[in-house]
């Protein structure tokens, strides 16, 4: 009888064994809008399919609490093992607050990430690997521009030509905006950046006042939409320029590949194309200013080796090359790697919107500098009182110097 | 009665009376476990916390600061230099101070006497059931729905404003982009959602008047508008001061429709206590300052809650 008994319980432990070694290892990501971002299926499946046997398991954050939750779920010791970096300070406040393993980049080739990569080390020590370096581009409707018979707009445009040809592109009674802003400081004045000297964290705004003077003037004229209607009825960009009644639109990267998307699934129909942000004069053609997207370890992860081998993949050049297919712009930087974006199924054929596949300088939107969650909110709100015009571009900018310097008395 | 059998039934009184004592311990204890466990404890690590400066992560990293969170956001060293003003005009804490006040002595009046006025009307007229379903409906809806719903319809262009322009009144201007409106946005929301509420607690009130006083009134030849004055008011008075002290201090803890309809700007012009202590909490990782912030407003609305109760004799029926 014990022997059975012995026999029986051997076998249930054999039973039990084999779906545990049957089953995949899984790393689990935390990121964000995990359904509807492209590149995340495209990275995903070509891990896994260089990969037998592991398995990426995405946690899926709200993209606009994304730094809240995050932050809170890291608090609350959250095992998964890798989380996808947003802003480059919450990598920053997460290293301090303890969260971030370090990572072992001795063997590592980071000479693709030509110099990004600084962005998320610590005293010496990297603690992200990057994996998308987004910089901001004109997006255009090229159908609008062939109505208006208009010739399209280039890749070396200064700010005032670009004005005109907004003013010229407006038509009040088909409703053909010239431009669109959305209502992000980023996509009104932080062009400022562009030239690679000033930062906005650099307690001297008056820089700002030459990009919210033609901004009004644009708005004045009619050739936008209002920022009290955009505001108010949350108008998301996305939609706005797919609506087809917008001639031009400053925008990150990004929204290429949903460009993309909604030609594919008929969203929109019409053709458009990109060209780099126009530039003040005397700063070069093809100077923009970007973020970068990364990917860090949990400190608490428990499979921190399998970790760090999917984030150095997410990183290098064969995660760049998926990253590239769905339109996405990898961090790492190759020719390969162009040659990718530009062949890309729905990215424009023509020739201007390949050259503007390469910034002659991508300047950070944001600084990592002391106190800047603190600049950022000032800054912020002094940005929503000259856009919703409650005080004028100099008052706001005399606010924002005053405010900013408060901070470090 | 021998004094010994007088002490046997003491005894037997003494354990009767704590195993009593122990069941009803025993069904509180339920409520105060909870009430401990997430209101007393982390007020007290709160209070606590608002002494030290942390940013959430290693505890050992925690560092003691004293009162210089509180210092820090009274704006101590720019009030002794600048003046008062400085507090009102510039800090942070002043301003969300004000617009939280502002907003309370608004709204608590405004929804009392929306709720009233509903209730009155609604109190004997015929198919009152249907629109009491109506008013206390959007107190059952989703927030961000109702936020949502405002927002397109306080826009520049929206139907508010249609109806305004159509009354003669040159009124062009997006509620919540403006700095000035943006506050009466929160307050016309929070008022029509929360007036449904309300009315339904001053619909019983009423129902509890007794009807003799307004026949005695009527006999003493006392007219509608004096029959209110005199006689339901005051019978109200007891429903009026619960009313007003939920009012009060739900209206200093306003977060959802800020951050809805106006993430509290435009600039600071909608700034609130709670939106300030989310920001400096989970935006900018100051766990202390948040702290300090939140028994700041502990403070303020125990202070309001003391006043409220210390006059409460007026608002009993007598």
């Amino acid at each position: 009888m014990k022997k059975m008994l012995s026999v029986l319980l051997a076998a249930m432990l054999v039973l039990l064994a084999i779906p545990a070694m049957a089953e995949d290892q899984v790393i689990t990501v935390v990121t964000w809008d995990a359904t509807t971002t492209p590149y995340l299926a495209a990275q995903k499946e070509a891990f896994e399919a260089a990969n037998p046997g592991v398995k990426i398991e995405y946690v899926d954050v709200a993209s606009q609490d994304y730094a809240v939750k995050t932050t809170t779920m890291l608090e609350g010791g959250d095992k998964s093992d890798v989380y996808m970096i947003k802003e480059i300070d919450n990598l920053i406040n997460w290293q301090a607050q303890g969260f971030a393993a370090p990572l072992d980049t001795a063997d590592y080739d980071m000479s693709g990430f030509v110099g990004t990569e600084a962005n998320y080390a610590v005293d010496g020590v990297q603690y992200a690997i990057p994996f998308r370096s987004d910089f901001w581009v004109l997006f255009y409707n090229k159908d609008l521009f062939d109505a208006a018979g208009v010739e399209y707009p280039t890749n070396d445009m200064t700010w005032d030509q670009y004005a005109e040809l907004a003013k010229k592109m407006t038509n009040a009674e088909k409703q053909i905006y010239g431009t669109h802003y959305h209502t992000w400081l980023s996509a009104v004045a932080n062009w400022a950046v562009c030239d690679g000297v000033n930062t906005l964290a650099d307690k001297e705004y008056s820089d700002l006042l030459y990009f919210y003077k033609l901004y009004q003037d644009l708005e004045d004229s009619g050739a936008c939409m209002s920022f009290a209607d955009l505001k108010a009825a949350g108008l998301h960009y996305s939609g706005a320029f797919a609506n087809g009644n917008i001639a031009m639109m400053p925008m990150g990267y990004w929204y290429v590949s949903t460009l993309i998307g909604y030609n594919k699934d008929g969203t929109c129909n019409f053709n458009w194309g990109i060209t780099a942000v126009p530039h003040l004069e005397g700063v070069p053609a093809g100077s923009s200013f970007g973020n970068l997207t990364g990917a860090m370890i949990n400190a608490k992860s428990e499979n921190k080796d399998l970790a760090w081998k999917y984030v150095a993949w997410l990183g290098g050049p064969e995660g760049a090359k998926a990253t590239a297919s769905v339109g996405a712009r990898p961090a790492w930087v190759s020719e390969d790697v162009a040659g990718a974006m530009a062949s890309v199924e729905g990215f424009p054929a023509d020739e201007t919107s390949k050259g503007a596949l390469l910034p002659s300088g991508v300047a950070m939107e944001w600084p990592v500098a002391e106190k800047v969650a603190d600049i950022k909110t000032i800054v912020n709100e002094e940005h929503s009182m000259i856009m919703a015009r409650e005080i004028t571009p100099e008052e706001g900018i005399e606010e924002m110097n005053e405010r900013v310097a408060e901070l470090f008395e | 009665m021998s004094q010994a059998e007088v002490k046997k039934v003491r005894r037997k009184m003494g354990k009767l009376e704590r195993k009593n004592t122990l069941v009803a311990y025993s069904f509180l204890a339920p409520n105060f476990i909870g009430f401990a466990v997430f209101t007393l404890v982390p007020v007290i690590c709160a209070i606590l916390l608002s002494l030290f400066e942390w940013n959430g992560g290693d505890i050992s990293k925690m560092k003691y600061v004293g009162l210089d969170n509180y210092a820090t956001i009274f704006a101590t060293k720019k009030v002794a230099e600048k003046g008062i003003e400085y507090f009102f005009n510039r800090a942070d804490l002043g301003i969300a101070l004000k617009n939280t006040v502002y907003y309370t002595i608004v709204t608590v009046p405004l929804t009392i006497a929306c709720a009233l006025a509903l209730a009155l009307l609604l109190n004997k007229i015929k198919g009152a059931v249907f629109f009491r379903t109506v008013f206390f409906f959007p107190y059952v809806s989703s927030m961000v729905a109702i936020c949502v719903c405002w927002s397109f319809m306080l826009m520049k262009n929206g139907p508010v404003n249609q109806i305004i322009m159509a009354l003669g009144i040159d009124f062009n201007k997006g509620w919540t982009a403006d700095s000035t409106m943006a506050i009466w946005a929160i307050i016309l929301v929070s008022v029509w959602r929360n007036m449904g509420y309300y009315m339904v607690l001053y619909l019983a009130a009423l129902q509890g008047i007794p009807r003799e006083l307004m026949e005695a009134a009527t006999v003493d030849g006392a007219g509608k508008w004096k029959q209110f004055l005199h006689v339901t008011l005051p019978q109200l008075k007891p429903t009026t001061f619960f009313v007003s002290v939920m009012m009060v201090i739900s209206c200093f803890k306003i977060y959802d429709v800020v951050a809805i309809m106006t993430e509290g700007g435009p600039g600071r012009s909608t700034k609130m206590l709670v939106t300030y202590i989310y920001d400096e909490a989970f935006v900018k990782i100051r766990y202390g300052q948040a702290s300090a912030i939140s028994m700041v407003l502990l403070v303020i609305v125990l202070l309001v809650t003391i006043i409220q109760f210390s006059s409460e004799k007026k608002f009993s029926n007598d």
